[in-house]
């Protein structure tokens, strides 16, 4: 017995005490969102891996602005934009968030909760710390709403030494892609990684041919100018059909952690994603820049506009968050040079700022093909357009995946969701 | 035996055991209260003390449930409304997604009655007077210890095309039937019962263990002497010693199988292209991924009616009926 042989008795309490002491700790637990301690302001994310470099962003922006970011991480998607839309319109909403560009931005600040960011915006253009080219995918009725995060290029990793082993090198050319494919294949290696894994990724192979194909037909239909049914659109799906046929897929349910593995072990050859999955080959054993490189896929057709798909991440900040006033302050420091370096660096991934160097190897390369061919740097699939649109068309661009024959039907399904969800959107634009 | 058919009990022998007369209190005996009425005791004296789980019910159960039914009135987006009357339902009808689910909510109720209720009744007869039959039972309980989730990612090692099923089933010469499992309906939503089989067999065995436990053993001698065994023995005096026990095993399937969803979302989401989502899924998807909140509503209320009648309908019909009077 180490303890006193008489023990002390317990303090009493008013059973009325317990109970405010319950309603209470009821009443924090409710709540989403609490206010940080001065100088410190939450921002929340639907990503684990986030956490780590928005803390070293955090510690720059300490030595920027006074301010510390605190990074609170919802691991669920779903979750996240549950409570995010759920919470904006209360005051337990957080202070900033992580949240996408694009068409989910704009359904976002159509709501009015989230803080216009157009002066935040114009000032980091004006010092030269984001490409101005961005502007467009953060922007509502021709105002910003979001500050731009992280840059995630949509390329091709490889690996370097099984194409040298073959024979193969990074396609400049969409002839060039083509042989590289049916290459891979004479060596036994699947050529092409497909999936439809996570639901999401089944959109990866129509988004990158179709911007190959004819990007102004991707950027028009992707805005509810064009339609599904047109002819440019079955062209696509005939290719990936064909690359069916071919049998240049993987299985459809390997997922992107195992199609990273397959590269570095060299039974695949090629993986379509973005410069945010680089961590995958890394944990598989890989070096960017090293024995894992990617490339552009090149244009389809060469007297189009040469383009590319990007994705960037927004910085929001709430219009009823605890800390609104810190929030602004650190959306104002967000594009700070030493700021996004540190937070491009942890992440290994792009920076929106181009006055960050790349991260790694394979970036630079990235960024020096975007800058030298002046590629247009087109949204990705998932940021464009309404968001119920995209998350209907998805699961139809799987059902493409899984029966590629079918491209006929499924352009018109979509066409029948796409005029109906552009209807709706519309109508709430002009509400 | 002909004194229990007397109408008047005749005096007990001396020396016999008589069987004591228990008084029974019939609400016309009921003392009645005479002189003023106490403070406490009279007939709303018990609604302070049901308050509180009157207000639970009512705010967790009740007020949740009218409020969906309302929404589901409305074409609703989370931010904005619009009265729509019966739109939903009758949008319902036409919905090849929802079709889609009715069916897989089907096949795992099916799926979840026939495996892991059969599966659990044969192994725990099996094990009943086996040596080291409980350990047999406790190794099928373990899965039942593992949470959804962990189980969800377990199998999906098992049945991705390049998953442990299919190797081994390519290992042994058997590529024919290798399959993408999660790929194709209705491949997956069966695939998905089975690992749910996996899962959920070892509690069915624990209960019809204990059933097995409870039969008197008098019962069993009676029927041996009567030259019963095996099958015959089964069906005529376990399966219905066992009754009571199957009501509660065969109800719990019947709701667990409508309210599947955790094993889905992790290993398909309800896809590819929404092929194995079941009303669960369904219901979350439209209100949560794509914010047709009114939709997801009117989706919810067909579930609830769904799950309120089969297990009202199987309950009246099963539950004995001293059970109902």
């Amino acid at each position: 017995m180490s303890g006193s042989r008489y023990p002390l008795p317990l303090p009493t309490l008013a059973r009325r005490t317990v109970l405010a002491a319950a309603v209470g700790a009821v009443a924090t637990a409710c709540g989403t969102a609490a206010g940080q301690p001065a100088g410190k302001v939450a921002l929340h994310g639907d990503n684990a891996s986030w956490e780590e470099p928005l803390a070293a962003a955090g510690r720059s922006m300490d030595s920027v602005a006074g301010l510390e970011l605190v990074p609170e991480v919802i691991p669920s998607l779903e979750s996240f934009e549950q409570i995010v839309k759920s919470s904006l319109r209360t005051n337990k909403t957080p202070d900033m968030l992580k949240y996408s560009s694009g068409y989910r931005l704009r359904d976002l600040a159509r709501t009015g909760g989230i803080e216009d960011l157009t002066r935040a915006w114009e000032n980091a253009e004006r010092r030269g710390w984001v490409d101005g080219s961005l502007r467009e995918a953060f922007t509502h009725r021709e105002r910003v709403y979001g500050l731009p995060m992280n840059m995630s290029y949509w390329v091709f990793f490889y690996n370097t030494e099984v194409f040298a082993e073959h024979g193969l090198s990074a396609p400049h050319t969409w002839d060039a892609f083509l042989d590289t494919c049916a290459g891979l294949k004479r060596a036994g290696i699947v050529p092409l990684h497909a999936t439809t894994d996570g639901r999401w990724p089944a959109f990866i192979w129509f988004m990158e041919v179709l911007s190959r194909q004819d990007p102004e037909f991707y950027e028009g239909l992707m805005n509810g100018r064009e339609s599904y049914t047109d002819p440019r659109a079955e062209r696509a799906l005939a290719t990936i059909a064909d690359f069916f046929d071919r049998d240049w897929f993987t299985a459809l349910d390997m997922s992107h952690v195992d199609a990273a593995a397959s590269v570095v072990h060299g039974t695949l050859g090629m993986m379509p994603g973005g410069t945010f999955m680089t961590p995958n080959f890394t944990s598989a054993g890989g070096e960017p820049g090293g024995d894992i490189g990617a490339f552009v896929l090149p244009m389809a057709d060469p007297g189009a506009r040469p383009a590319m798909i990007f994705e960037s991440s927004a910085l929001v900040c709430t219009v009823k968050g605890p800390d609104r006033d810190e929030a602004l302050r650190a959306a104002d420091a967000w594009l700070h040079p030493e700021v996004s370096a540190a937070f491009s660096g942890t992440l290994q991934d792009g920076s929106p700022n181009p006055r960050v160097d790349a991260a790694n190897p394979l970036l630079e390369g990235v960024v020096d093909t975007v800058r030298r061919d002046r590629l247009w740097l087109l949204n990705r699939f998932w940021e464009l357009g309404p968001p119920e649109l995209v998350e209907a068309t998805v699961d139809d661009l799987a059902g493409l995946l899984l029966n590629p024959s079918s491209y006929r039907s499924v352009l018109r399904t979509m066409q029948g969701r796409a005029e109906e969800a552009w209807q709706v959107w519309r109508e709430a634009e002009q509400s | 035996m002909t004194d229990t058919l007397s109408t008047a009990p005749a005096p007990a022998p001396r020396g016999s055991r008589t069987r004591r007369r228990i008084p029974l209190r019939k609400p016309h005996r009921a003392p009645r209260r005479t002189g003023p009425p106490a403070a406490f005791g009279g007939p709303l004296t018990a609604i302070p003390w049901a308050l509180p789980a009157l207000a639970l019910v009512g705010v967790l159960l009740v007020y949740p449930f009218m409020r969906s039914v309302y929404g589901s009135f409305f074409e609703d987006n989370g931010f904005t409304s619009r009265w729509t009357g019966l739109d939903n339902y009758a949008r319902l009808a036409d919905d090849p997604i929802f079709s889609r689910s009715v069916l897989n909510t089907l096949m795992w109720v099916a799926g979840t009655l026939l495996l892991p209720v059969l599966l659990g009744l044969l192994i725990a007869v099996a094990t009943h007077r086996m040596r080291l039959g409980v350990v047999a039972q406790l190794v099928i309980m373990l899965p039942y210890a593992i949470s959804g989730a962990a189980t969800a990612v377990l199998w999906d090692f098992m049945l991705t095309s390049d998953g442990a099923v299919n190797q081994v089933l390519r290992a042994v010469g058997l590529d024919g039937l290798a399959h993408p499992w999660l790929l194709e309906w209705p491949h997956n939503t069966l695939s998905m019962i089975v690992a749910s089989t996996w899962q959920g067999t070892g509690l069915n065995v624990v209960l019809f263990a204990i059933g097995l436990r409870a039969i008197p053993r008098e019962t069993v001698e009676a029927a041996q002497l009567d030259g019963a065994s095996g099958w015959r023995m089964f069906r005529w005096i376990t399966l219905p010693q066992l009754r009571a026990v199957t009501v509660v095993v065969v109800g719990m399937a019947i709701v667990n199988s409508l309210k599947a969803f955790d094993m889905i979302w992790i290993l398909t989401q309800g896809g590819p292209s929404r092929s194995s989502e079941t009303l669960a899924l369904t219901m979350y998807r439209e209100t949560f991924r794509l914010f047709h909140v009114g939709y997801g509503s009117a989706i919810a209320l067909v579930l609830t009616v769904i799950v309120v009648a089969s297990a009202w309908m199987y309950l009246r019909r099963q539950m004995p009926s001293a059970a109902r009077d």
